[in-house]
C-alpha cells in the first residue's frame, strides 16, 4: 500500500467511521474496503472529490452464495480503489452512484442485468445487455444459474423482442442500426430527429452478448487464455495480457525479463494495427475511400510481422501464464525492422492529410465534441479520454509489462471533437513504432516462458491494461482449483459508448456515423 | 423511314453504342479508380475485366425482382426504365460522329433542351426512391432533389458560357465553333463545370444521395433484380451523358485532327476519347475528396458555386465582347 | 493526396491476385496441424488442454490416439504446446474451407502422418 493510499484510508476512516467494516488488499497490493450498504456512497464521493480525474472504472459482481458483494472499482490518482458492499441474494438492493457520477450508468444496468441487483434511484432502470423477453427472474451471471438448464429455457421461450419505431410527439424516430452499413456489428441506437438534428439516442447493446464472463467458470485457466482473447479480435494480445497478468499476480509469479519486452511489443503491435484500421474506417465513414485503401495498405506490414511474430495474422494466441509462447528469431529482428520502417516513412504523408486536407477537416473539426468535463464525468477511457485532454494512460498511470522502462510519450489533444481523438490515434502510431523499435534494441537475454502450475491458490486481483481502445480492465477471483472462481472483463467500449448519447445529442444525422466511429466502438468487446 | 436511319438509332452511333460506351466508361472508372487506390479493379472477366460491368448488368437481369408491398407500384415499377431511357434519348442529341443520332434533329436551342430532359430523368430518379417509401429511400431521394436542383443553376450558367462564345444554343454549332476548346479558352469556367457536373452525377465529396454509412442505398435501397439493374444502368448513361455535355460544350466535341480515311470514324474515336477524359477528371476528383454534408454541399452551391458561376459568365461575355471589339478594330 | 493519387495510376497495384499467385507464407505458421502416430503416446494431455474442445480421443487399435475436429479448432496450437513428444507439429496449410463438415475431421491413422 502506497503511502498515497494510506492517506486516502485515512480520511476514508475519519469520514465513515464504524460504517467501514474490513479493509483489505487484493494479491496485487490494491485497496479493497468493504462498508456498510448505504455507506458506499459516502465512500465514493469521498473518493472523487480527492481526485479531479477521479472516476469508475468497473463495477464488478460477485455471487458468494447468500449474499451478492457489489464492487466499485474507483479510479483514484490513476490507481483503482474498490469500494465494496455485499447485499443479501433475497433481496439484492442498493442506491444508485449515478447521481454523483453519471458514468457508472451502463456499469450499474449491467451488474443489474447480471445479478439482479436492483440499484434504487437510477434514473434508466432499463435492460442494457439482457433481450427485453428474457425470463424476469433468472441472472445469468448467479452461481445457481445452471448454463444447461438456462439453454433449456431459453429455447422454449417464444415471444421476439420488438422494438416500436414510434417515437412519442413530433420527433421522427430513426433507428440506427442493429443492421446498418456504417456498423460493422450489431448494436443499435434509435436516434429521436427533429428534421436534420438529433434530440435524443438511446443506445442498446448485447446484441452479441455472448456470456463469455459465465464460460470461463467452466473452463481452466490455460483454455481461458484463448477464450478471452476471442473476446475481441482486433485487441485479443491485450485481453490475454490483462488475463495472464492477473492470473499471475494471483500466484505471485514473476515472468522473466525478456517475456515483458515480448510482450510489450505484441501488444504494440497490436494497437498499431487496431489504430490503422480505425483510421481507415473512419475514411470510409466520411465517404473517403481512398483514404482507407491507403490506410489498410499500409497496416499490411503490421500484419505481416504480426504474423511472423506468432504464427497468425490476427489472433496471436502468444502470451500465456508465465510469459510468451515463442521466442522472437535473432533472424526476424532486421526483417520486422524493415517492416516498420515502410510504416514510419509513411506517417508523415498522414498526419499532413489530417491537418491540412479540407474535406477531412470539414467533416470531422468541431464535429462530436466531448469537454474535458463531460469526458471526465462519464468516466470515458483511452484515445477518447486523451483526445479530450484528460491525462490518462494506463502504461504512464500504473505501468506494467515493459512499459516502465521505454521511454514514451502520452498523446493527448485539448479540442475534444472527432479529429482530435482521430489524431491522438494518429500520433500513437509513431510512439508505438518508438516503442517497438526500442524494445527490439534492448531486448534482453534470457528465458522467455516459466512454468506455471495449473492450479492457481485463492485469492483475487485486480490488474488493468491500456488497450488501444483504452483501458482494459480484470478483476479474477479464483478458488484453489484450475477453474476461476469469477472473471470480470470490464472493456473500454463499454465505458466509453455512454458518451455517444451525449456527443450525439443536438448534433446532425451526418456527423452521427463519423463521431461513432471517432469512439472506436467495439461491439464484440461490450458484448462479452 | 429509312434503313440507314434504323441503323443510326439502334446500332450506330445510337442504342447499342451508347449501351457500349456506359458498359465501357464504367469498366474504366472501376479500373481506374481501383488503380488510383492502389487496388486491382475488374480482373477476371474478359481482358483485365473489361466484361465485369456486363457481367454485373446481366447477373441482376437474372435476379429476383422485388416490390415493396408498401411502395406506390407504378412508379417504383417504372421509374427506373424511364429515367434510363430518358438519359439515353437525351444523348442522342449529343454530336457523337460529326451529327447527331437523328441526323437531321440538331436545331437552335437543343442545349436547353437537353440540360431539361436532364432534370427530367433526375425527377424519375427522385420518384422512384419516394415510391420505395424507405426511410432511407426517401432521405436519399430528397437528397437527390435537393441537391440536384441547387445545382441545375449554376450548371445551366456555365453551360451558358460556351453558348455566348459559339454563339449559339445548339450543341452542334457550339462543338463545331471551337477551333480552340473552350477550356482552353476559358478554363476558369470549364473547371467550375467539372465540379458542379461531379455534383450533378452525385461523386465524391458530393455522393449524399447514396452515402452508404448514412442512409444506406439512398433512393437504391428497396430494388433489386432487373430494376435495380437499369437504375444503375441509369445512373452510368447520366455519367456518360454528363461527360458528353462537358466533352461538346468545353473540349470541341467530336472535332479533332483527322487520323485516317473518313472522318465520322475518327470523329466518333475522339469523342470516345475524349468522354473518357473527363470520366478520368471526375473519378480522380472522386478519390481526393471525402464526403461533404448535405447543409455544407446546399451552402457551397448558393454561397459559393453560383456567385463563382455568374463571375465566369460576366467574364466571359467580357471576353466575348472584348475580342469582337478586337475583331472590329482588326477590321 | 493530389500527388500521391496520380502517381498510383502508374504502379503496380497492391493486393495480389489470390488464388493465382500465391501469398509467401512465413516460418512456424500455424496452419492445420500434423499429427505424427508413430510419436503418440496416448497420454491424452492434448485433449484435456483444448480450448475449443476438438480433440477426442478415440480408439485405434486398442490405443487412444486424438481425433481432431478442424471445424471447431480454433489453431491456438495448445496441443502442439502440451504434447509431450511433439507429436503434433505446424503446417503451412491454410486452404481448409469446405462444404462439408464431415471432411473437416482428421483421423489418427496409423503408422502414417497425415
Amino acid at each position: 500500500m502506497s503511502e498515497k493510499e494510506q492517506e486516502i484510508l485515512q480520511k476514508l476512516r475519519e469520514e465513515l467511521g464504524d460504517r467501514i467494516i474490513q479493509v483489505q488488499t487484493t494479491r496485487n497490493e490494491k485497496l479493497l474496503i468493504q462498508v456498510k450498504i448505504g455507506a458506499h456512497k459516502d465512500a465514493i464521493r469521498k473518493l472523487l472529490n480527492e481526485d479531479r480525474n477521479a472516476g469508475v472504472s468497473a463495477i464488478t459482481g460477485v455471487d458468494l452464495g447468500d449474499v451478492i458483494s457489489i464492487m466499485y472499482h474507483i479510479r483514484v490518482h490513476g490507481d483503482v480503489i474498490t469500494i465494496k458492499v455485499e447485499v443479501p441474494k433475497e433481496n439484492a438492493k442498493t442506491t444508485t452512484i449515478c447521481d454523483i457520477i453519471p458514468g457508472a450508468d451502463f456499469h450499474e444496468r449491467e451488474v443489474s442485468d447480471l445479478f439482479g441487483v436492483t440499484f434504487e434511484g437510477h434514473p434508466n432502470p432499463k435492460r442494457l445487455i439482457l433481450p427485453d423477453d428474457w425470463p424476469q427472474n433468472i441472472f445469468p451471471l448467479r452461481k445457481d444459474v445452471e448454463t444447461a438448464n438456462l439453454i433449456r429455457t431459453l429455447d422454449s421461450r417464444k415471444s421476439l423482442y420488438n422494438e416500436k419505431n414510434v417515437a412519442e410527439g413530433e420527433n421522427v424516430k430513426i433507428v440506427f442500426g442493429p443492421q446498418h452499413p456504417a456498423l460493422i456489428e450489431p448494436e443499435m441506437f434509435s436516434l429521436e430527429v427533429d428534421g436534420e438534428i438529433v434530440k435524443r439516442v438511446e443506445p442498446r447493446i448485447g446484441y452479441v452478448h455472448r456470456g463469455i464472463e459465465k464460460a470461463t467458470e467452466q473452463r481452466t485457466y490455460l483454455q481461458n487464455i484463448y477464450l478471452v482473447e476471442r473476446i475481441c479480435g482486433i485487441c485479443n494480445a491485450c485481453h490475454a495480457a490483462c488475463f495472464c497478468q492477473t492470473v499471475e499476480e494471483i500466484m505471485g509469479l514473476n515472468i522473466p525479463a525478456r517475456a515483458k519486452y515480448l510482450r510489450t511489443i505484441i501488444l504494440e503491435l497490436n494497437r498499431i494495427h487496431s489504430h490503422m484500421l480505425l483510421l481507415g474506417h473512419a475514411g470510409t465513414e466520411i465517404g473517403y475511400e481512398t483514404f482507407f485503401h491507403y490506410m489498410w495498405r499500409d497496416r499490411e506490414p503490421i500484419m505481416d510481422v504480426v504474423e511472423m511474430l506468432t504464427g497468425n495474422r490476427v489472433l496471436a494466441s502468444f502470451i500465456t501464464i508465465g510469459g510468451v509462447r515463442r521466442d522472437i528469431d535473432e533472424k526476424m529482428i532486421p526483417k520486422i525492422k524493415e517492416k516498420l520502417a515502410i510504416l514510419k516513412n509513411k506517417l508523415p504523408f498522414y498526419k499532413n492529410l489530417f491537418e491540412n486536407d479540407p474535406t477531412i477537416k470539414m467533416r470531422t473539426k468541431n464535429v462530436g465534441i466531448l469537454s474535458r468535463k463531460d469526458a471526465l464525468k462519464l468516466c470515458v477511457v483511452g484515445p477518447v479520454a486523451r483526445g479530450s485532454g484528460v491525462k490518462m494512460d494506463v502504461r504512464k498511470d500504473e505501468p506494467y509489462a515493459a512499459y516502465g522502462e521505454i521511454p514514451f510519450n502520452m498523446v493527448t489533444y485539448d479540442d475534444g471533437d472527432s479529429w482530435a481523438r482521430l489524431m491522438v490515434r494518429l500520433d500513437e502510431i509513431s510512439e508505438g513504432l518508438d516503442i517497438i523499435e526500442y524494445a527490439l534494441e534492448n531486448l534482453p537475454s534470457g528465458p522467455y516462458r516459466v512454468r506455471a502450475p495449473r492450479v492457481v491458490p485463492a485469492g483475487e486481483a485486480i490488474d488493468r491494461v491500456e488497450a488501444p481502445r483504452g483501458e482494459l480492465f480484470y478483476y479474477i477471483k479464483s478458488n484453489n482449483t484450475a477453474y476461476p472462481e469469477r472473471v470480470k472483463v470490464r472493456t473500454p467500449t463499454f465505458s466509453n459508448i455512454r458518451s455517444f448519447v451525449n456527443i450525439a445529442e443536438g448534433s446532425n444525422i451526418a456527423d452521427i456515423p463519423a463521431s461513432l466511429v471517432s469512439l472506436d466502438p467495439c461491439f464484440s468487446c461490450t458484448d462479452r | 423511314m429509312s434503313l440507314e436511319l434504323v441503323f443510326r438509332v439502334l446500332v450506330f452511333p445510337g442504342f447499342t453504342f451508347i449501351s457500349l460506351l456506359t458498359l465501357i466508361c464504367d469498366w474504366v472508372e472501376r479500373k481506374i479508380e481501383a488503380r488510383m487506390q492502389n487496388r486491382m479493379g475488374p480482373t477476371y472477366t474478359g481482358k483485365a475485366g473489361i466484361l465485369q460491368p456486363f457481367a454485373d448488368f446481366t447477373k441482376l437481369l437474372a435476379k429476383e425482382d422485388i416490390v415493396p408491398r408498401d411502395s406506390k407500384k407504378i412508379f417504383f415499377k417504372f421509374a427506373p426504365i424511364i429515367a434510363f431511357s430518358i438519359f439515353t434519348f437525351a444523348i442522342f442529341f449529343m454530336p457523337i460522329d460529326g451529327a447527331n443520332v437523328l441526323t437531321n434533329s440538331s436545331f437552335e436551342g437543343d442545349l436547353v433542351f437537353v440540360l431539361s430532359l436532364v432534370l427530367i430523368a433526375n425527377f424519375f430518379l427522385f420518384l422512384s426512391g419516394w415510391a420505395s417509401t424507405n426511410p432511407y429511400s426517401v432521405i436519399g431521394a430528397t437528397r437527390v432533389l435537393t441537391q440536384f436542383l441547387g445545382y441545375d443553376i449554376p450548371l445551366f450558367i456555365l453551360a451558358l458560357a460556351p453558348a455566348f462564345l459559339a454563339n449559339s444554343l445548339s450543341f452542334s454549332t457550339i462543338a463545331s465553333a471551337q477551333n480552340i476548346p473552350f477550356a482552353i479558352l476559358i478554363p476558369w469556367a470549364f473547371i467550375l463545370f467539372i465540379a458542379t457536373l461531379q455534383a450533378e452525377l452525385e461523386k465524391d465529396p458530393f455522393d449524399i444521395p447514396h452515402a452508404e454509412t448514412e442512409i444506406v442505398g439512398g433512393y437504391e435501397t428497396e430494388y433489386s433484380g432487373r430494376r435495380l439493374a437499369f437504375l444503375k444502368l441509369a445512373k452510368d448513361t447520366q455519367i456518360v451523358l454528363g461527360a458528353a455535355i462537358a466533352v461538346e460544350l468545353y473540349l470541341g466535341g467530336p472535332y479533332g485532327p483527322v487520323l485516317f480515311g473518313l472522318p465520322e470514324p475518327s470523329y466518333a474515336l475522339w469523342f470516345i476519347v475524349k468522354v473518357l477524359f473527363v470520366v478520368l477528371i471526375t473519378e480522380y476528383l472522386t478519390c481526393v475528396f471525402a464526403r461533404l454534408r448535405i447543409d455544407q454541399v446546399v451552402v457551397g452551391n448558393w454561397k459559393v458555386l453560383l456567385p463563382l458561376s455568374i463571375v465566369s459568365l460576366m467574364l466571359t461575355i467580357a471576353v466575348v465582347v472584348f475580342s469582337q471589339l478586337m475583331g472590329q478594330g482588326m477590321m | 493526396m493530389l500527388k500521391e493519387v496520380l502517381s498510383h495510376i502508374f504502379r503496380e497495384p497492391a493486393t495480389r491476385k489470390y488464388p493465382e499467385v500465391r501469398p509467401e507464407i512465413p516460418e512456424g505458421f500455424r496452419g492445420r496441424q500434423v499429427f505424427d502416430v508413430s510419436l503418440c503416446i496416448s497420454c491424452g494431455l492434448c485433449a484435456r488442454d483444448c480450448p475449443a474442445k476438438a480433440i477426442e480421443m478415440v480408439d485405434v487399435e486398442g490405443k487412444k490416439r486424438p481425433l481432431f475436429h478442424l471445424d471447431r479448432c480454433i489453431f491456438c496450437y495448445q496441443c502442439a504446446e502440451s504434447c509431450p513428444r511433439n507429436a503434433i507439429k505446424s503446417s503451412k496449410i491454410f486452404e481448409l474451407a469446405s462444404t462439408d463438415k464431415s471432411e473437416l475431421v482428421v483421423e489418427p491413422k496409423s503408422g502414417r502422418g497425415n
